[in-house]
């Protein structure tokens, strides 16, 4: 697995389960699950008023506050219409199953709550790339906490929307080998000629992000994606939206995929090591048996 | 491995070879230090009465290489148990020559290990790269 | 973040895996323990083998993915309980946490899971890829057979809560050797292998389905029956309402088909009290087996022990399970204390969490507010190193 998923496979699992029993004829459950995702995310499967025919799934996301103000809500009304119910307590969104009344085309309805997070994601990046298309650059810059210490920012000019990250590395040997990425990653223009430019800079903020509050420490970095109309046309920018938003977790995912290589490489070599270090051991010619009690074992024949 | 190194490398074959006198090998040219040194690289052979200590400075030449140093160093500590010259009772017997070239081996494996290690990572993190760029 | 999210639990057994965020009653995923790569026909020892220049090693498949993948080879990192293969189990993580729970292991807990007669070491090296690797804040390695204890106590008042008792743990599927774990809080436990055979079934059935069809079968005609001779006379007597059919249907040709269960619907599960019926090497039953554990623990505690006999896994999931068990033990054990002044109270504690007993036991420890004093911290991990792992402080009054 290279890139990660974007669906979250709990929910789509559960739906389809609980959408296949109840066609089959078999008798519904209670059902109460709560699971995480990335960047803090929770989903809560539950039944709605106790009622087991009604299966309620909730999303909370702590920066649902700052979507909306790029109109989240305008988004999910229009992807999930007619099954978005009053949120349920201490969540943001609530979408509605009712097991009595299947909609026809159940495996994409369940696809889609399956992309629930992805599509609270997606508004502000939709707002922003309408702003670039309209030419519209009188829009402050959209500022989202999407992790405790985290920060999006997406901004739009008549010709380009640019989108900030900046994240921050928990130990101190990631910030080498996130260095090792991210430069990488600027230099990945030569590998294709439709990827967006890649600006990152360690430590400090990018030169539009200096006299803002952007944080200036050790291990943070900032990395810059500079799409243009290409990217944020109607036709990619699903696309575009789906590989941006989970940008963080692929760099992330892979730092730890390197470290898991290097154990392996290390447990190679150091199998390797004892193995010419175990020649220089003379052979054991005895072949005294010892019993649990430390006694010599003698055969006797 | 590089043209500076191999003579480097033979001098620690020599000055070990003469260390190691545990066995019942009686000498009067033994010194107490020997500090054959290349570069950054660098090892110090002490020996006492009933054991020989070497350490060996690894070459570290950049900030990964750091860390990965520092990784498997690590690593190695944590199997030490499985490194039978690291203990507190001698072992009777063991062939000195072997472990000499034990030693040698560790050396001239331990940095190209470490290059190699770099130039993988590298080579992820241009692939990781070029993988997410590729499909915008 | 931390302590807001849910902790992730995840159970990796011989042959199944259980994964899931803590405070649900089931695990999200019941995975094979099985991982495909592909493997390269170059000369050298596995280890070296796979050592790849690009991103080879990212190449792989888990679960059941694992089976549909074509050109890999499935391997299990596994092996009776046990770790065998650590590259294997490490890339096995990285997919459960970041495919199938979707977490950054940044911000949550983890409870992982480990046999009773784990090494020090397998921990260190446990805890070595969880903190290195992945970066987790906080890890605490359970027993299995102490979380199925924990998972027991739903069933009890709390002053029944106790953590002596003696587990028996029998997994479902794959595996046909059946683990007996013996368990009390104070004295190491007894690990005993019993060989035993699932319940084969002898009629025409797709080969490549055989495995499948038999678990069906298990779970949903078998039962434990009271006494062999009369339950072979009752079906004899009127097959008609005992002899059942299993009707399936072949997942390549589509072509349903039919498999007669008769005998076996408590000849299968037989096994457990007449290992002797599927392998003559075996012949102490079930309950003798639990017996003799007892006896072997010190006086003091086996009162307690016999008082909770805990089952685990689908394997104990047979109706009457627990009933023809007590029976058994407490018929061993009333014949051998005639004289003794207070009879002793044997006691199999039959849940309705039994199924994934370990997982709803690590589900619930990691929910509590107690479970993040009791885990070991990244900050730990960095101070003192991987050695804060070695010991489990469940055993801690053994040392």
């Amino acid at each position: 697995m290279i890139l990660l998923e974007i669906n979250n496979r709990v929910v789509e699992e559960t739906l389809t389960l609980k959408i296949k029993n109840a066609q089959a004829g078999l008798k519904n459950e209670s059902i109460d699950i709560t699971v995480a995702d990335f960047d803090g995310v929770l989903y809560h499967i539950s039944n709605l008023n106790g009622d087991k025919t009604k299966i309620r799934t909730s999303i909370s996301l702590k920066f649902y506050k700052q979507l909306q103000e790029h109109g989240a809500d305008d988004l999910l009304k229009k992807e999930y219409g007619p099954y978005l119910v009053t949120p349920e307590n201490g969540y943001n969104v609530s979408v509605l199953l009712d097991l009595e009344n299947i909609p026809k085309n159940w495996p994409d309805f369940v696809k889609k709550l399956g992309l629930l997070k992805r599509n609270c994601f997606a508004s502000v990046f939709e707002k922003y790339f309408d702003f670039q298309e309209k030419g519209d650059e009188e829009q402050n810059r959209a500022v989202i906490p999407y992790r405790d210490d985290e920060t999006l920012y997406v901004e739009a000019k008549a010709d380009r929307v640019t989108v900030v990250f900046s994240t921050r590395f928990r130990d101190e040997d990631d910030v080498i080998i996130g260095k090792v990425f991210m430069q990488e990653l600027k230099e990945g223009l030569r590998a294709s000629h439709t990827a967006p430019p890649v600006l990152f800079s360690h430590r400090e903020p990018p030169l539009e992000l200096q006299n803002t509050n952007a944080k200036v420490d050790n291990n943070v970095g900032y990395v810059t994606f500079v799409l243009f109309p290409r990217h944020t046309a109607r036709n990619t920018r699903d696309n575009t939206i789906n590989l941006i938003h989970m940008f963080r977790h692929y760099l992330h995912y892979h730092i730890k995929c390197s470290k898991a290589y290097i154990h392996s490489r290390m447990r190679a070599k150091t199998s390797d090591f004892l193995k010419v270090l175990n020649r220089a051991r003379p052979e054991n010619k005895s072949t005294d048996k010892k019993t649990i009690t430390g006694r010599t074992f003698i055969r006797r024949d | 491995m590089s043209a500076t190194l191999k003579p480097y490398l033979t001098a620690v074959r020599h000055t070990l070879t003469a260390a190691m006198c545990l066995d019942n090998f009686s000498s009067q040219v033994v010194e107490r230090h020997n500090k054959p040194e290349v570069e950054k690289e660098k090892v110090l052979i002490e020996t006492s009465v009933n054991s020989v200590r070497i350490s060996i400075a690894v070459k570290q030449a950049d900030e990964i290489e750091k860390i990965l140093c520092k990784k498997f160093m690590r690593f190695m500590m944590m199997r030490a148990e499985n490194f039978i010259v690291l203990r507190r009772k001698p072992i009777e017997g063991m062939y000195k020559h072997k472990l000499v070239d034990f030693v040698i081996h560790f050396m001239e494996e331990i940095d190209k290990e470490i290059s190699e290690m770099k130039l993988a990572v590298n080579a992820r993190a241009r692939i990781v790269s070029e993988e997410f760029l590729k499909r915008f | 973040m931390d302590g807001k999210l849910p902790a992730c639990v995840i159970d990796v057994g011989t042959g199944y895996t259980k994964l899931g965020f803590a405070a649900n009653k089931e695990p999200q995923f019941i995975i094979p323990s099985a991982i495909a790569i592909k493997e390269t026909a170059k000369v050298g020892d596995t280890t070296s083998r796979r050592l790849n220049k690009g991103v080879e090693d990212l190449d792989f498949y888990i679960g059941d993915e694992a089976f549909d993948a074509t050109g890999y080879a499935v391997k299990y990192p596994v092996r009776h309980g046990l770790v065998e293969d650590w590259d294997l189990m490490e890339k096995f993580l990285e997919q459960c946490i970041f495919k199938y729970l979707r977490a950054e292991p940044e911000d949550h807990y983890f409870l992982l899971t480990e046999p009773p007669l784990n090494t020090p070491e397998n921990r260190e090296y446990i805890a070595e890829i969880m903190f290195e690797s992945f970066n987790v804040p906080g890890l605490y390695i359970a027993v299995q057979a102490v979380l199925a204890l924990a998972a027991s106590w739903a069933s009890r008042s709390i002053e029944e809560r106790t953590l002596t008792g003696i587990v028996i743990d029998s997994g479902d599927g794959l595996c046909d050797r059946k683990l007996y774990k013996a368990y009390s809080n104070r004295w190491p436990q007894h690990n005993l292998f019993h060989s035993v055979s699932s319940t084969r079934e002898r009629d025409r059935h797709p080969p490549e389905q055989s495995l499948e069809t038999a678990k069906a079968i298990k779970e949903k005609y078998c039962y434990i029956c009271p006494d062999i001779a009369k339950e072979f006379a009752k079906y004899d007597t009127d097959p008609a309402k005992w002899m059942k059919k299993y009707e399936g249907v072949n997942s390549v040709t589509k072509h349903p088909f039919t498999v007669d269960v008769g005998y076996e619907r408590f000849l299968g599960p037989e096994i457990f009290f007449h290992p002797e019926f599927s392998n003559p090497d075996f012949t102490i039953p079930l309950s003798q087996i639990v017996d003799d554990v007892i006896q072997n623990c010190p006086i003091d505690v086996r009162r307690p022990l016999y008082d909770n006999i805990v089952l685990s896994g689908g394997s104990t999931m047979f109706k009457d399970f627990s009933r023809r068990l007590q029976r058994d033990i407490k018929r061993t054990v009333d014949a051998r204390l005639k004289l003794s002044p207070k009879p002793i109270d044997v006691q199999v504690v039959s849940h309705h969490m039994q199924r994934y007993a370990v997982w709803f036991g690590g589900s619930m420890l990691a929910s509590t507010p107690e479970f993040y004093t009791v885990c070991h911290t990244k900050e730990d991990y960095e101070e003192y190193g991987p050695s804060i792992c070695r010991h489990n402080p469940v055993f801690g009054t053994m040392t």
